[in-house]
């Protein structure tokens, strides 16, 4: 018999539950007997029970209730219970015979023993809101609350921390858990070098503000939320909805408090005038995996995507599987299935039809910044314009009256003699010598190919007006490029980006005939020929008034500097402003948004899930009332039920977010079922930290960056990783050691890259193409497909961090998925870390490790004098550390006999150092080179490399 | 190691099984641990079986994606003959939901009598009727059990191949061969246990999705692995230019040392079952060319299979695969051809891919059969779903064109512990529906909810492939989100009828 010792059980605060007055003995209902019988009886004694007349375990109510003479649970007469009866009974036992989950010994004496004592009933521990407990913090031992409770339990089973890890090791475990790469080998001497009490503090801290963490801690959102870049179903199509995950990498490392982050996800097109962010956020709702396959019926996708959405919300936000409840009254969980189609009501009314169209731009879509560099400069652009439209007319207005009469006349000039060139190299501008052809169908767009790798096309046109007037043009161009009129080059400042793909300029003509020619080119991202023209002035004529024009038209219009508003303001300044906001702007792109429709499509309860048997009257959206109602004053729509799950009286939100957080911290959860937090899930190994974790993290203002703080900064994550001896924890339940497991798939490919010097910076963009073996994609697309060919990246787009790497649903990149990254067709909170042989020949034949093997070993070789500065180096990249005697016996005898193998063998040597298309330069030894390539690539393989400890 | 550590770890190892309840402690370690190198029971592995005896050791699904045509194939509907352009009657259709393909096509449903010749065959039951476009396959019959009524809900590819691989119709779950992997580890310790191909077809018109082969919630080390005919057989397999297999070696003994020291420093041992797993891909160097390697096949192979077997990436090449891997103990084997998914021209393409296929199925169960393997090994032929019988688009006597149809489809199953020779369930005569053994249609049609005799929905289908490999379907589960997950979802019925 199982007793509550004082406090020795951390169980809930709800969690208890007393005997019926005969003193001490009890059992701990929601800890002890509700996983019994929510796991062996509920299937059939459980909330989705058909039958009114059947015996119901799930509440105390239910299983008191006279079924004729008997009582499953006789609370007067305890002895008496049906429920006693039945589970000892040799000949009509329960479970039945045949039943594929029967009772151990130990199970059948926990419920006699709870049933004898009443058999009181307590809410599952998850489902009533947490309360923080007072941690017992003695500072002689713990470093902040955490410790508290861990060190508590440690006690308990007469033990203490684990010795405090090396600060080189520790160094090297905190930045691969916050930033996802080793630290920087001078960050690492410097923390070493500081004996101060602060300097871990201080250490943490430069990580956590590190661009690089964001980067990091959104991967696990974006699997999370099952982030892709095509439409997962049939044609599996590209879809434009990377700017999504470049906004969740820029709202972590902002720290924007995650109820507010939750609150655009779901709703920011609710939001009042909600800005680019926030409707940008709204992408979670549509990461759904859509079809567009001829002949599938809209209706049944509409019900599909919605039960998607309404599982995967379920899983990420409330840690419990609704799956169930699609066909039928959930087994485990009180939730009807009433209950999950008023939850799926909340998102049945979005605006985007249920078949994608396999379409890239499949609507709603939202224009935004191609990337983190675009958004930084954006943000800095519309600072700048603003100010300058604030002071433009402060000291005095126009004539209003006139400017729109001046716009009303305003038209572009009449354009003729469309020409197309053939291509030449860039570098020819006289466009006498070339050839020409007729261009039909502009301005316009076409789909011409641009031509690329410094070729060019020209375009030519005549424009015909009868006064000056500002001619803004915009087309298509990979880069920088030129534009003649009349012969004459139009010095300008249009701003050169990365990932380039238009650009727009403002040209002066005179009254005439003019000819103008514009140079084009191509690269990887703009392969289309385009060509249009801007008119603010018509703009302005149509809208009637100034103030209804959009800030960027506005600013055009100050800057025309042969128009009316000219003399006003810092005109100069404002031409090249307007400018690059037009040309920022061409380089916008789209991504996927969620929108309201004007009327509401309505719901109903759906026979076994079927999209064609819905039965019973229209549903109002509504949340699952287990964890309490909407807020009072909240929207029926996916905004009140973001404020829903924001409320701190939400019992489960915070527990389920922090134990993720806990889980990319620690490698495991509290809960080691971070997706199931109902009655069939475990129970968190400390309820009372789960517990104090919550309500601090919503005390923080739901505070990302203190909560990862707090965990990487706790002497339990501290504590050395070495199993230990002394104390029976092999599953590190009582988190008596510090983590240690292999790292993720992108980790190990990012820090090949960071280590050899090849990775490249930039944030944000859409997908890149490293390296793939032939013929993947080919061999199992549709052929309508346009993602059937993989056409790989070339220059830097092939050393960006791994959260770049395309993805594609149904065949995503094989050194992703050969280290157990989910295809992310459907919502992954927790990876599994297999281990076997096919990661042994990806980590030492994948082209790209290899490439980044020889450029690692090309660094070495280049900025380490001597094999022991070499080694050292090679080391503390990889392992912040220098190497010990025997690895570094092991290291020079590998590398020895590589030297004298490939001296042997220099046509050897020359292949092995010219894999990948990295820059090799020359000059450099390629014996040696090929030598330190296998050494190198051995360590990078190693444990060493490849294991957090 | 200390005796202390050691016994730690067999502390690890005991929690494993003690973990989970009901004698299911042999898949948690087959989870744990590397399926390819061991499971907890050396006998399941070995013997195959987990909840009974096996009756086959190992499956080969030749899986033909886009939906093969019943009507010219395999399910013979003279009468239909007569009915050549008439409407498809009401009462055939019933009502049924059609893809929007052709449920609003303008000359209606009209009837599409298959133009092949059906001869019939001897078996060892009542004969089978076979069309003049497997005449292979035909030589075959007295091996096979040709099942007439297969069935499924979903109506539209991606759902419907999803469904029949993996238990849903929503990408997410274990595939069928994911599950036999997780049930049964591998009894090869220098292949994989889970080998898929892709054979070539000219018709290649519907896509293929690495789910068909994932492992959806289970950990990833059960997902198929491809066997490619073009560049590495096996994704990374080949060193890297100017690296040899001796340098390889001496890389691995230095990775080991390596390795070995981290594990006298943390005592993990998942440690040492890597080094065990570099090894392994070592070893796989060696035994992927060698089983790649058809120098050592004789001309009669090529006889039997025909010349075509030694173009890398044709449908007989991949069977010829198969009994290659079957011969070295590979325990679940898959190929997929793509093409069936003829909506048009369907003479044109079924030709197309029956010349692709009839062959390479033939020789596969004579070879089977002779080296005295097919008792032993399952073999399994269809589709995600069968074809209409009214036509899609133009319809001539010569040409014409065939939309979905889930109603009813044939597959056929061979060898281990399948009776041979023998046709089970019966459709209509516009091989539309099913019907009793008297010809007269089920009324209601079966659904997935009841098991009707005569007839195999596809969880019917897994749950019998399942338990001829020694597993209970409905034993047979994976926790994730606080439910036990079955491949056959909360249904399957195993087909005893057709078991030898």
């Amino acid at each position: 018999m199982r007793m509550i010792v004082k406090a020795g059980f951390p169980g809930l605060v709800a969690a208890f539950c007393f005997g019926t007055g005969f003193g001490a003995t009890a059992v701990d209902f929601a800890r002890e007997v509700l996983p019994v019988l929510s796991d062996k009886c509920y299937a059939c004694h459980g909330p989705d029970t058909q039958n009114e007349k059947d015996l119901r375990l799930d509440s105390f109510g239910e299983a008191t209730r006279d079924l004729g003479g008997y009582r499953a649970i006789d609370p007067d007469n305890p002895a008496e219970s049906e429920v006693i009866a039945r589970i000892y009974d040799k000949d009509d036992p329960m479970p039945p015979e045949d039943a594929d989950k029967q009772l151990t010994e130990s199970e059948r004496e926990l419920i006699r023993t709870w049933v004898m004592s009443g058999g009181q009933y307590a809410e599952h521990w998850s489902f009533v809101k947490p309360q923080k407990p007072a941690p017992d913090l003695d500072t002689t031992r713990d470093v902040n609350a955490i410790d508290a409770f861990v060190s508590h339990r440690l006690a308990e089973k007469g033990a203490g921390f684990a010795p405090r890890a090396e600060k080189s090791v520790l160094a090297r475990r905190a930045s691969l858990v916050l930033t996802g790469l080793p630290p920087e080998p001078s960050l690492v001497d410097e923390f070493i070098h500081d004996d101060s009490s602060g300097a871990y503090g201080k250490l943490v801290d430069r990580l956590i503000a590190d661009p690089k963490f964001g980067e990091h801690q959104a991967r696990y959102w974006l699997d999370a939320v099952r982030y892709g870049d095509t439409h997962g179903l049939h044609l599996d199509n590209r879809r434009g909805i990377y700017p999504y995950r470049d906004w969740v990498v820029r709202s972590i490392n902002d720290n924007l408090p995650v109820d507010t982050s939750i609150e655009w996800q779901l709703a920011g097109d609710l939001l009042p005038d909600p800005g680019r962010e926030q409707l940008l956020a709204t992408g979670f709702v549509r990461m759904n995996p859509t079809t567009s396959e001829g002949g599938a019926i809209p209706e049944e996708f509409q019900a599909k995507n919605n039960f998607d959405r309404t599982e995967t919300f379920g899983t990420v936000f409330l840690g419990m599987t609704l799956n169930c409840a699609r066909c039928h009254n959930h087994k485990y969980d009180p939730i009807s299935q009433k209950e999950y189609y008023k939850l799926l009501a909340f998102f049945n009314s979005t605006a985007e039809h249920s078949m994608d169209g396999n379409s890239y731009t499949y609507g709603p879509t939202v224009r935004v910044p191609e990337n983190q560099m675009a958004w930084n400069r954006w943000d800095r652009l519309e600072t700048r314009r603003d100010r300058v439209l604030g002071n433009i007319f402060s000291d005095q207005q126009p004539d209003w009256e006139s400017v729109k009469e001046y716009a009303g006349q305003q038209k572009l000039p009449e354009f003729s003699d469309w020409m197309i060139s053939s291509s030449v190299p860039v570098s020819v501008a006289d466009t006498e010598s070339i050839e020409w052809k007729e261009l039909k169908g502009f301005p316009g767009r076409r789909g011409e190919v641009l031509p690329d790798q410094g070729e060019a096309v020209w375009v030519s046109f005549k424009a015909n007006t009868d006064r000056s007037q500002t001619l803004w043009v915009e087309f298509s161009t990979g880069v920088d490029s030129r534009v003649l009129v009349d012969g004459r080059e139009i010095r300008h400042t249009a701003p050169h980006l990365v990932d380039h793909r238009a650009t727009v300029l403002p040209l002066v003509i005179e009254p005439g005939t003019s000819r103008i020619q514009v140079q084009m080119t191509g690269n990887g991202l703009q392969t289309n020929l385009e060509l249009r023209f801007i008119d603010p002035w018509k703009e302005l004529a149509e809208a009637g008034d100034w103030n209804k024009l959009d800030a960027d038209s506005r600013m055009l219009l100050a800057a025309d500097s042969t128009g009316p508003l000219w003399k006003y303001g810092e005109v100069i300044s404002a031409v090249e402003l307007a400018t690059d906001i037009q040309t920022n702007k061409a380089n916008f792109t789209t991504s996927l948004i969620a929108k309201e429709r004007d009327t509401p499509r309505e719901t109903r309860v759906l026979q076994r899930g079927e999209y064609n048997l819905p039965m019973g009257d229209p549903l109002e959206p509504d949340v699952l009332q287990v964890m309490g109602g909407l807020p009072a004053d909240a929207p029926r729509n996916r905004l009140g039920l973001a404020r829903w799950l924001t409320s701190p009286e939400h019992p489960l939100v915070t527990r389920v977010l922090v134990n993720q957080l806990w889980l990319r911290v620690f490698g495991e959860g509290l809960v080691r079922t971070p997706e199931d937090f109902g009655r069939q899930g475990q129970q968190p190994t400390h309820p009372k930290l789960l517990d104090w974790l919550a309500v601090e993290f919503q005390d923080s203002g739901w505070d990302l960056k203190h909560m990862l703080k707090l965990m990487v900064m706790s002497r339990t994550f501290q504590q050395d990783s070495e199993r230990r001896t002394d104390i029976m924890d092999p599953e590190n339940r009582l988190w008596s050691r510090g983590p240690s497991y292999r790292l993720d798939a992108e980790v190990l490919r990012d820090t090949a890259l960071w280590a050899s010097g090849a990775l490249d910076w930039h944030m944000g963009g859409e997908g890149i193409k490293p390296y793939q073996p032939g013929g993947m994609w080919l061999a199992m697309a549709h052929p309508a497909s346009n993602t059937k060919q993989y056409i790989r990246d070339k220059n830097w787009r092939l050393y960006r961090r791994s959260l770049y790497v395309y993805w594609k649903r149904t065949s995503p990149h094989p050194m992703m998925t050969l280290f157990d990254a989910p295809s992310r067709e459907s919502s992954c909170i927790r990876r599994s870390r297999t281990n076997t042989p096919l990661q042994s020949l990806g980590l030492l034949n994948e082209t790209q490790r290899v490439e980044l093997g020889r450029v690692f070993a090309e660094r070495v070789m280049r900025e380490g004098r001597s094999d022991q500065d070499r080694m050292d180096m090679m080391f503390r990249l990889l392992t912040s550390r220098t190497p010990n005697e025997r690895e570094r016996e092991v290291c020079n005898n590998l590398l020895e006999s590589m030297r004298s193998r490939y001296e042997g063998d220099a046509d050897a040597a020359h292949q092995l150092v010219a894999v990948g298309d990295f820059p090799r330069p020359a000059g450099l030894n390629p014996v040696e080179q090929a030598a330190w390539t296998q050494l190198v690539l051995t360590v990078m393989a190693s444990d060493l490399s490849i294991l957090l400890y | 190691m200390t005796p202390v550590r050691e016994r730690e770890l067999m502390m690890t190892r005991r929690q494993l099984f003690g973990r989970t309840a009901l004698g299911l402690g042999t898949l948690a370690m087959a989870d744990v641990m590397s399926p390819w190198m061991t499971s907890a029971s050396e006998d399941a592995i070995v013997r195959g079986g987990i909840h009974h005896a096996p009756k086959a050791k190992r499956v080969i699904y030749l899986f033909m994606s886009g939906g093969p045509s019943h009507h010219d194939l395999w399910d013979y509907k003279p009468k239909m003959q007569d009915m050549f352009g008439q409407q498809l009657p009401d009462h055939i259709r019933s009502g049924q939901r059609i893809t929007g393909m052709t449920a609003n096509q303008k000359n209606g449903l009209p009837v599409a009598p298959s133009k092949y010749k059906f001869t019939h065959h001897e078996n060892n039951d009542r004969g089978v009727w076979v069309s003049e476009l497997l005449p292979h396959t035909a030589t075959v019959v007295k091996d096979l059990c040709v099942i007439h009524t297969a069935f499924t809900e979903a109506i539209n590819h991606d759902p419907a191949i999803t469904y029949i691989q993996t238990g849903s119709q929503v990408p997410g779950r274990p595939s069928l061969g994911s599950w036999l992997s997780y049930g049964l580890g591998s009894p090869n310790k220098n292949l994989p246990g889970y080998v898929v191909m892709h054979a070539n077809s000219r018709h290649a018109e519907q896509s293929l999705f690495a789910r068909l082969w994932g492992t959806g919630f289970m950990p990833s080390e059960h997902q198929g692995i491809l066997l490619r005919s073009q560049g590495d057989p096996v994704l990374y397999l080949s060193n890297p230019p100017g690296v040899s297999s001796r340098d390889r070696r001496r890389q691995l003994d230095a990775l080991a040392s390596l390795n070995q020291e981290m594990h006298r420093q943390f005592a993990d041992p998942e440690i040492l079952s890597r080094i065990r797993q570099h090894e392994m891909a070592y070893r796989m160097q060696t035994s992927v060319p060698e089983l790649m390697d058809l120098s050592t096949e004789g001309d009669e192979t090529f006889e039997l299979y025909g010349e075509e077997a030694r173009q890398p990436g044709s449908f007989a090449a991949c069977c010829l695969n198969a009994r290659r891997l079957a011969e070295r103990g590979v325990r679940n084997i898959q190929i997929f051809h793509r093409g069936w998914d003829a909506h048009g021209n369907l003479p044109r393409e079924h030709e197309d891919q029956c010349q692709d296929i009839d062959q390479g199925c033939a020789a596969l169960i004579k070879d089977l059969k002779r080296r005295g393997m097919l008792d032993e090994t399952l073999v399994v032929w269809g589709g995600e779903f069968g074809r209409t019988a009214y036509c899609q688009g133009g319809l001539t006597r010569e040409n014409y064109g065939r939309d979905h149809h889930p109603r009813c489809f044939t597959v056929w199953m061979a060898g281990g512990g399948v009776k041979p020779g023998i046709t089970y369930g019966r459709t209509d005569d516009y091989g539309y529906n099913i019907t009793d053994a008297d010809g007269n249609t089920l009324d209601p049609q079966p659904t997935k909810e009841h098991w009707t005799p005569g007839t195999m929905h596809i969880h019917d289908l897994n749950a019998t492939i399942l338990h001829l490999m020694g597993i209970d379907h409905r034993k047979l589960t994976y926790r994730y989100q606080g439910r036990d997950f079955r491949l056959t979802d909360i249904h399957g019925h195993v087909i005893h009828d057709i078991l030898a």
